[in-house]
């Protein structure tokens, strides 16, 4: 028989029987009622998890991962407030119930059932995902890769103690609230969830308000792996910074008793805890999961027997609050309810398009207060003597300090953190002076752990800041990017666009700096960042032009709650000249604060007709200095904007053009170059591209051996008109 | 085969000329009856048995807060007692003055407490209530959802009310209707402004607003908060929130009915919609006395699309066929829903 038939049955009869299974008296820490109302929640969450087997059965259902073992999050939700922010575990639905019962006027049965059943009207997500998540409940819906809610709950934490000193416009938690964030043992072990725990406790040790409850809902087992005895406490007792709480998560009352004292300490003292509950998985991992084919009849038996459900029917019982009769009768209601609301959910929509899916893949765009720009005052007062050189051609380093200084002071939710940005001032000097402007708390020198600096701006962001983070080379983006591409890319598409962490990252990236560095400081793809649905990615060129694409990211982030990545071409930082040495030719002066350059507009230089160049980053700097030698038939066209593409304008700059060369300084692989060859095919216009090879980055003078030259874009631009004629 | 259904009391103004009579009709032999004469008897009070019985209906006599409200009480609550053995109760609500019914028929109350309740609420609305209410339609005659109107109508609703010296919100959503209340200067706004403005509800107060916290202050002050006790069945509030039986925080539910209830917009759509969200019954079965509420209990599940209902005809043709409403002050519904004599 199916184990969950087995647990029901088992149920049913030692409540009948008073076979409860031993275990300490109630302590007290719970009333009758909010005890009962505990035992609702865990009644519901269990009557889920069979109604949505069955409703898998009939077709109606498609997700069977249940909660069953671990309902006595129910207790963790009651010693919280509905406006603490909780990052969730998938097997919580019992904490979702609980808190539901603190918010007036929640269908959270119904709404559940919405979910399971992928209905179009699910609140949370949309019928895109059976997630647990409420823009009422403050629940983000969390379906992820392992543990990877965990930096951003990090984040989170972090943003409750900025807001209390900048409060941003959009600011979404309140200023007393704590962070939640639960997570199974087995995801204890994920380099994601030490790498956020370490994060935690190094801010903690430094006196970093970060109110954060760790929740380790410790099962014994990740799918067929069991956790060594004793591990979860042995890693977690003695973490610098993060102090440890243990609870008998099959116990309503001790598990309420030590959460309220877990959550009073983060709270009041506003430092990271991890509350470690023992429980028990019944069932397997999912529908699909059988149990006894890797751990004998004796074990699984053992854990039913431990059922916290009818744990709390001998509580409850104990402390006089319900009879096992009257536990027997809820429980029994209570599935003959969602059985019924099972049947009335099957016969709701579901999306059925492209369209209708992908109608949240981008945030809806949110009104902000107007602003004038950076107030002169402010102005003259934070540049100083800088103001003099802003008449002088500058390099671009130059300007996108500039820039970022302008829109730090324009907006004070704008807060930037990565590795070396303060005080050091970037590795390249980019943020040089940054945190002197506007201190330590807008300008944070992080750890070397770049999944805790996305996680940082993505809990940053869903607080209504509008972070600006960096990472220091294009290369440590790859340890990272789930938390762009599982997490924040993700997030208004599993919400329907309820919730939002719109974020600018700047990545310092791209070859050609003279022998320096190799691979990992020149790294030539971006693949990685094209593919994400929703994320914009651009790439400047000049400094003035980066200093305008900067502030239409801003824009796109502050104002459509976008996540934008910049991609800054490190070899073009300190770059002068462009034909010869002295001419200061990519020097430019810098573009008065109100200048943008909007998202998909290209930059077209020259009027050529015989060969249109297309290129980007580096690319374009090459390319000005082959159409130079080319003379006046060639024009370049610079892309700026790579994901999406800039498609119609780019059609329509490359209109007249005999020829189109595409120059990529990314690997021919995957990266811009084949989208761009694509593109003119389907266009029916005939290309052809010259790329980096399909290799890494050499260190020392064959730096630029695999990527396209000046000398070698303008042999291919010869060649091209030679054929013409 | 028992039937689930979820209970709804009607509130004020469902008492009305058809319905002199009914106590004497349906009840005439229960024995609460005289327990709730004589209540009205110990206030000076006309007793309900001969404000039923008397020879006609006169508004002032019988349409005011301190008739009223105890005969719809009387009827309302009987009714609950006499349903069918097969209809098994799944939840209790109730629509304004419904809700005080709804807390005795769910045993939150004794059935005298819920009595003293209502004629203490409203013989103080009838003697101190300020203001008025009006309907004010948000649906056409097809009963087919308009939330663009719904929210442009709240929008105007809003901008009246916030001018200087009048007084005008929401008091009631009725799902297709809703209920403003305010002070005489601001239902005259809505009346010369709105497109289409309801009536007048005669001899209502601004129920649901600002205007009557001094009643609700009287409530609580005259009446004790351990009247309440824990529902016996769960119990839908005007927000949609459910109270649950054993589960529910007493002094909270007390501080809900005597406080927000009456000073904030009272959500029976949401409250109906609940009730079929989370516990989808196979029936509603609103009580006597008259079936004026059947209308929005209908529109309420037709603004969710229940049961594939998108307007008045799918509503009607679904009564047609197996009811989903059962309204026991209808002559035609109540059999199916009354025990047999």
């Amino acid at each position: 028989m199916d184990r969950a038939e087995i647990v029901h049955e088992n149920f049913l009869r030692r409540v009948a029987a008073g076979d409860l299974p031993p275990g300490n008296p109630p302590d007290g820490s719970l009333t009758d009622t909010e005890a009962v109302a505990l035992f609702r929640a865990q009644c519901l969450s269990r009557a889920f998890d069979r109604t949505s087997r069955a409703m898998q059965k009939a077709g109606t259902g498609f997700y069977t991962i249940g909660s069953s073992g671990h309902e006595g999050m129910a207790a963790v939700a009651h010693a919280l407030r509905p406006t603490d922010i909780a990052f969730l575990h998938y097997r919580d639905a019992a904490f979702q119930i609980a808190r539901s019962q603190q918010v007036p006027g929640q269908q959270i049965a119904w709404d559940m059932a919405l979910s399971f059943a992928c209905a179009a009207e699910d609140p949370i997500s949309g019928g895109r995902h059976k997630v647990l998540g409420s823009k009422a409940l403050t629940i983000p819906p969390q379906t992820s890769t392992i543990a990877s809610h965990l930096p951003k709950a990090v984040g989170a934490a972090f943003s409750l103690g900025l807001a209390r000193r900048h409060p941003p416009e959009h600011r979404a938690l309140e200023e007393d609230a704590i962070v939640l964030c639960s997570f199974g043992d087995a995801s204890l072990n994920h380099s994601t969830a030490q790498g956020a725990i370490n994060t935690a406790g190094w801010a903690s040790v430094q006196s970093t308000p970060l109110p954060l409850l760790f929740v380790c809902e410790d099962n014994g087992i990740g799918i067929s792996v069991k956790t060594p005895k004793g591990w979860v406490e042995a890693s977690m007792r003695h973490r610098p910074g993060v102090r440890y709480f243990a609870a008998d998560g099959l116990d309503l009352y001790d598990t309420h008793r030590v959460a309220a004292e877990a959550a009073a300490y983060v709270r009041t003292r506003r430092k990271p805890a991890v509350l470690h509950l023992r429980m028990v998985r019944l069932y397997g991992h999912a529908g699909a999961d059988v149990a006894t084919s890797y751990l004998s009849r004796a074990e699984v038996e053992a854990e039913e027997a431990n059922d916290p459900l009818l744990h709390s029917v001998r509580l409850l019982d104990a402390a006089g609050a319900l009879t096992p009769e009257e536990a027997r009768a809820i429980y029994e209601e209570t599935c003959a309810r969602t059985d019924r609301i099972a049947g009335e959910v099957a016969t709701r929509p579901h999306l059925a398009t492209a369209g209708d899916v992908m109608a949240s893949l981008i945030p809806p765009p949110r009104p902000c207060r107007p602003t004038n720009g950076p107030p002169p005052e402010a102005r003259a007062e934070t540049f100083g003597g800088e103001f003099k050189a802003m008449d002088q051609p500058q390099p671009m380093s130059r300007l996108i300090n500039w820039a970022l200084t302008d829109l730090m002071l324009e907006h004070p939710e704008i807060v930037a953190m990565g590795e070396d940005v303060g005080r050091k001032g970037g590795v390249y000097g980019v943020t040089q002076r940054l945190q002197t402007r506007f201190g330590p708390d807008r300008v944070i020198d992080t750890l070397l752990d770049e999944q805790s600096i996305l996680g940082l701006a993505i809990g940053l962001g869903h607080n209504g800041f509008v972070p600006i983070p960096e990472i220091q080379f294009l290369a440590y983006l790859h340890n990272a990017e789930d938390q762009l591409r599982g997490e924040a890319a993700t997030l208004p598409f599993f919400s329907r666009g309820q919730y939002t962490n719109p974020m600018v990252l700047r990545i310092a990236g791209l070859g050609y700096q003279k022998g320096f560095g190799g691979h990992f400081h020149n790294d030539n793809s971006l693949g990685v960042l094209r593919d994400i649905p929703g994320l914009i990615l651009a790439c400047p060129s000049t400094g003035a032009e980066a200093a305008m694409m900067l502030r239409e990211c801003i824009r796109l982030a502050r104002e459509e709650q976008r996540v934008v990545v910049f991609v800054e071409p490190i070899a073009l930082y300190p770059m002068r000249d462009l034909h010869a040495a002295g001419d200061g030719g990519w020097m430019t002066r810098y573009p008065a604060p109100s200048e943008r350059i909007g998202l998909g507009e290209v930059g077209v230089h020259g009027e050529g007709t015989d060969l249109a160049i297309v290129t980007y980053g580096n690319g374009h700097y090459l390319s000005r200095q082959a159409a130079a030698r080319l003379g006046p038939r060639v024009r370049v066209i610079d892309l700026r904007w790579l994901a999406p593409l800039p498609e119609a304008a780019l059609l329509e700059a490359v209109e007249g053009c005999a020829r189109v060369l595409i120059v990529d300084e990314c690997r021919r692989s995957g990266n811009v170059s084949e989208a761009l060859m694509t593109l003119m095919a389907e266009a029916g216009r005939p290309a052809t591209r010259i790329a980096a090879e399909d290799s890494f980055i050499a260190t020392g003078p064959a730096y630029g051996a695999t990527m396209p030259s000046a000398d070698s874009i303008e042999a291919a631009a010869r060649s091209l008109m030679g054929q013409d004629g | 085969m028992t039937r689930t259904a979820v209970i709804v009391c009607p509130g004020r103004g469902s008492y009305n000329k058809p319905e002199l009579g009914t106590l004497a009709r349906h009840h005439g032999a229960r024995r609460e009856l005289a327990a709730f004469d004589a209540l009205r008897a110990a206030e000076g009070q006309e007793t309900v048995t001969m404000l039923d019985g008397a020879a006609r209906f006169e508004a002032a006599r019988h349409a005011v807060g301190g008739a009223a409200s105890p005969l719809i009480y009387a009827a309302s609550y009987l009714d609950a007692q006499a349903l069918a053995e097969d209809i098994e109760v799944a939840a209790v609500t109730g629509n304004s003055m419904g809700w005080y019914i709804a807390l005795a028929v769910a045993g939150a109350l004794s059935a005298g407490d819920g009595f003293r309740l209502v004629n203490t609420m409203g013989t103080l609305m009838e003697a101190k209530g300020a203001g008025g209410q009006m309907l004010a339609p948000v649906w056409g005659e097809d009963w087919r959802p308009d939330p663009a109107r719904k929210t442009a109508l709240l929008a105007q609703v809003a901008e009246i009310g916030a001018r200087p010296g009048q007084a005008l919100s929401l008091s009631i959503d009725l799902g297709g209707v809703l209920v403003l209340a305010g002070d005489n200067a601001g239902l005259a706004a809505a009346e010369a402004e709105l497109e289409a403005p309801g009536p007048r509800l005669p001899n209502h107060a601004a129920f649901h607003s600002d205007l009557v916290a001094p009643v609700a202050a009287e409530g609580r002050a005259s009446l004790p908060a351990t009247m309440v006790g824990q529902p016996e069945r769960p119990l839908i509030d005007g927000r949609g929130h459910v109270w649950w039986p054993k589960a529910s925080d007493t002094a909270a539910l007390w501080e809900y009915t005597l406080g927000y209830q009456v000073t904030e917009p009272y959500d029976f759509a949401r409250a109906i919609q609940t009730a079929a969200r989370e516990f989808a019954p196979d029936l509603f079965i609103l009580t006597g006395p008259g079936g004026t509420l059947g209308g929005a209990i209908a529109q309420s599940l037709i603004a969710i699309g229940w049961r594939g209902m998108a307007d008045k005809t799918g509503f009607q043709t679904r009564q047609a066929g197996t009811p989903i409403l059962l309204s026991m002050g209808r002559e035609d519904q109540r059999s199916a829903a009354v025990r047999p004599a």
